[in-house]
């Protein structure tokens, strides 16, 4: 066999480039999924960091469970204080409702709460309180799932809470979802209705087709045509054609009216659909709710840098002590995410790891005594300020953060107090000022 | 055709059998094919005007639904009556996309609704259109009149939107007590099956009104529907009129 060099130099590059695009159109899929996949998981990044800082300021999340049957119920709850200094940006949360953010209806969510008020509709939030909910979910669709609190308010969107996988087992054909009605009859929410809604409609779907196809084979479509270009008009519809339409519309009117009346006697009583603003919720009350009772820790954001590079939030805090104990700043909580102080908090408490920065706070060991006001610096530090884009906020258009901050006392009392204002961007490596 | 029945061959064709075989599957191919572009374009209408009003059960009021519905409905149901009647004097014009809109959307819902997102059919269903599509064909076909039928047909159109559903909407306004709150079947499916990205607030359904016949609401809301049915009616009768063509069919 002879083969010249060239060919087999021609035939060497062909393979190359080939071998190129292939890597080139992997890399192409590979980044696609990759811009994709986190943008599943977890949408709340892509929103201003400075909005999600000071809006709601989740806490306290816990999920009951986080593998289940389906059929296994399980209850989300949390809290959630609501940003005093809300935002120009977002309207006021006077209409605003609780659902648990998922792919689909894999859970079924049967109640919800805001303390012992059931709220199905929406309700008011009012700056400056703190709501406790729950929301009791039921497994329906096996796999594993990444599921959220979250909050819509009317006129701004929607406020993710912390996420967390839930693992459902088993097979979404044995779900079950009984209701009592008023009149005492138990119904499956699943299935209730489903075969009316066919029998109701199916039928009519094949009248119209029937309708159709009955002038289609009598009249045909060209034929139709020719008649009405050629001026044919009384072969076009004569009398016989209205008396079929005359006898089909009395018996579809009929139909229509006895169904009606059939209807009307098998469900003798209905209601609208219910809507509406809830009644009036009652925020948390009890001591060590930022805001609440005389005996609270009160804070003030005295100027802060974040240094970009080195994903480093320094802020000058003046407290006030206003308890009967000495108390130790332990944690710092916004948009979800939580930095923990490791002096305080000696075991990791259970959360979704990719919100927990369990050593991601540094201040001074001293407490602060009863009565006493000080001004401490926090160094707040973790790469999760970048993953879940919190250091987005040296380039909003508003730079303020907003949070909670947790002091704890040796009596394992806590306290929480709403922290807010203005920090400067430090956009190049370095000491901090 | 008529002037040779022995089977003599006429114009292009061999004979009489011939000539009808092309033009009964001339006849398929301009339904179907009509048939399939009404079934998209108006589904993509309905989807993005009256969309969730037709997605949801829990959109199905006694208010905003049947006074909606019918008035975005009625376009395409107008246009092509212009277009069936005007060029070929046929009384499917209604029916016919109206069954286009359905088939589309029960495939919808079937498939991607229930098949991908699995929200149970009784939460997605779409609205009958049939019995008021009829009406609408028949009354034209009665009539042989688009002024009478735009008149008669629409308010009738508007009319019977609320009876032709409420055999299967009635079986979800029945009444529960969830936790001390009242609520129907169709707000509690809606609360059930999770919609993440549907907080309930945004629902524009019935909310009250301070009106002296705020409590008359379905009749109010379907003679409205009917009235404004009536003008979208003419309006989209002349766009079916002047915009639809029978050009190809003339070729043939
Ligand atoms: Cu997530």
């Amino acid at each position: 066999m002879k083969t010249s060099i060239f060919e087999t130099l021609a035939r060497l590059a062909t393979r190359r480039v080939a071998q190129l695009m292939a890597l080139g159109m992997a890399a192409a899929v590979v980044a696609t999924m990759g811009a994709i996949a986190p943008a599943e998981a977890h949408g709340e990044k892509s929103q201003q960091a400075f909005l999600r800082m000071r809006t709601l300021n989740w806490y306290d999340f816990k999920w009951s469970k986080t593998s289940i049957n389906v059929n296994e119920e399980m209850v989300l709850e949390g809290k959630v204080h609501i940003f005093s200094a809300w935002p120009q940006a977002v309207a006021n949360p006077r209409i605003s409702f609780l659902n648990p953010g998922e792919p689909g209806p894999v859970l079924v969510r049967t109640a919800q709460y805001f303390g012992d008020q059931f709220a199905p509709r929406s309700v008011s939030l009012v700056p400056g309180k703190d709501y406790a909910f729950h929301i009791n979910l039921k497994g329906r669709r096996a796999g594993r799932w990444h599921v959220h609190a979250q909050i819509n308010v009317e006129g701004g969107g929607p406020i993710v809470g912390p996420g967390q996988w839930i693992e459902i087992k088993g097979d979404m054909a044995d779900f079950k979802d009984p209701i009592t009605l008023l009149d005492g009859t138990t119904v499956d929410l699943e299935t209730y209705g489903i075969g009316r809604i066919y029998a109701w409609h199916m039928p009519w779907l094949i009248a119209g087709a029937a309708w159709i196809l009955y002038w289609f084979f009598k009249k045909g479509i060209i034929a139709s045509y020719l008649r009405v270009a050629e001026g044919r008009e009384e072969q076009a519809v004569n009398d016989n054609d209205r008396r079929i339409g005359a006898i089909v519309l009395a018996v579809t009117i009929l139909v229509t009216i006895v169904a009606y009346a059939m209807t009307n006697s098998a469900f003798p009583r209905t209601i609208p659909l219910q809507a509406g603003l809830l009644k009036p919720l009652t925020p948390i009350e009890t001591e060590g709710t930022a805001g609440v009772g005389p005996k609270q820790v009160t804070v003030d954001l005295k100027g802060g840098v974040y240094k970009v590079p080195g994903r480093e939030l320094t802020i000058n805090v003046e407290v006030a002590n206003k308890t009967d104990e000495p108390i130790r700043l332990g944690e710092y909580t916004a948009a979800g995410l939580r930095f923990l102080n490791p002096d305080v908090f000696t075991t990791k408490p259970d959360f979704p790891d990719y919100l927990l920065a369990d050593r991601g706070v540094s201040v001074d060991p001293a407490p602060i005594a009863p009565g006493e006001t000080k001004t401490i610096v926090v160094k707040i530090q973790d790469a999760r300020w970048d993953i879940e884009r919190l250091s987005d906020l040296a380039y909003d258009t508003d730079s303020q953060i907003g949070g909670l901050v947790f002091f704890f006392t040796p009596s394992g009392k806590r306290y929480a107090a709403e922290i807010g204002g203005p920090v400067i961007p430090k956009f190049v490596a370095g000491d901090m000022p | 055709m008529s002037q040779s029945k022995s089977g003599g061959a006429i114009g292009p064709f061999h004979s009489i059998a011939e000539a009808a075989g092309c033009v009964q599957v001339s006849d398929w191919l301009i339904l179907t094919l009509v048939f399939l572009a009404c079934l998209g374009g108006y589904h993509i209408h309905f989807m993005l005007t009256a969309g969730d009003w037709d997605f949801w059960v829990d959109w199905k009021d006694r208010r905003m639904w049947p006074t909606v519905v019918p008035i975005l409905g009625v376009t395409f149901a107008a246009a092509s009556q212009a277009f069936w009647w005007e060029n070929f004097r046929l009384p499917f014009g209604a029916t016919f996309v109206v069954l286009g809109l359905l088939i589309g959307e029960w495939i919808n819902r079937y498939v991607n609704f229930w098949g991908w997102t699995y929200f149970p059919i009784n939460e997605v269903f779409p609205s009958a259109l049939i019995v008021p599509a009829l009406w609408l064909d028949i009354v034209l076909l009665l009539s042989g009149s688009y002024m009478i039928t735009a008149i008669v047909g629409s308010l009738g159109w508007g009319l019977l939107f609320y009876p032709n559903n409420w055999p299967v909407i009635a079986a979800f306004h029945q009444a529960t007590d969830q936790n001390g709150q009242l609520m129907t079947l169709a707000d509690l499916i809606g609360f059930h099956f999770v919609r993440t990205s549907m907080p309930e607030y945004i629902r524009i359904v019935e909310r009250g009104t301070l009106r002296t016949f705020g409590k008359d609401v379905v009749p109010v809301a379907a003679f409205f529907s009917g009235f404004v049915s009536m003008l979208v009616y003419f309006l989209w009768w002349f766009m079916g009129k002047w915009y639809s063509t029978t050009k190809i069919i003339a070729k043939v």
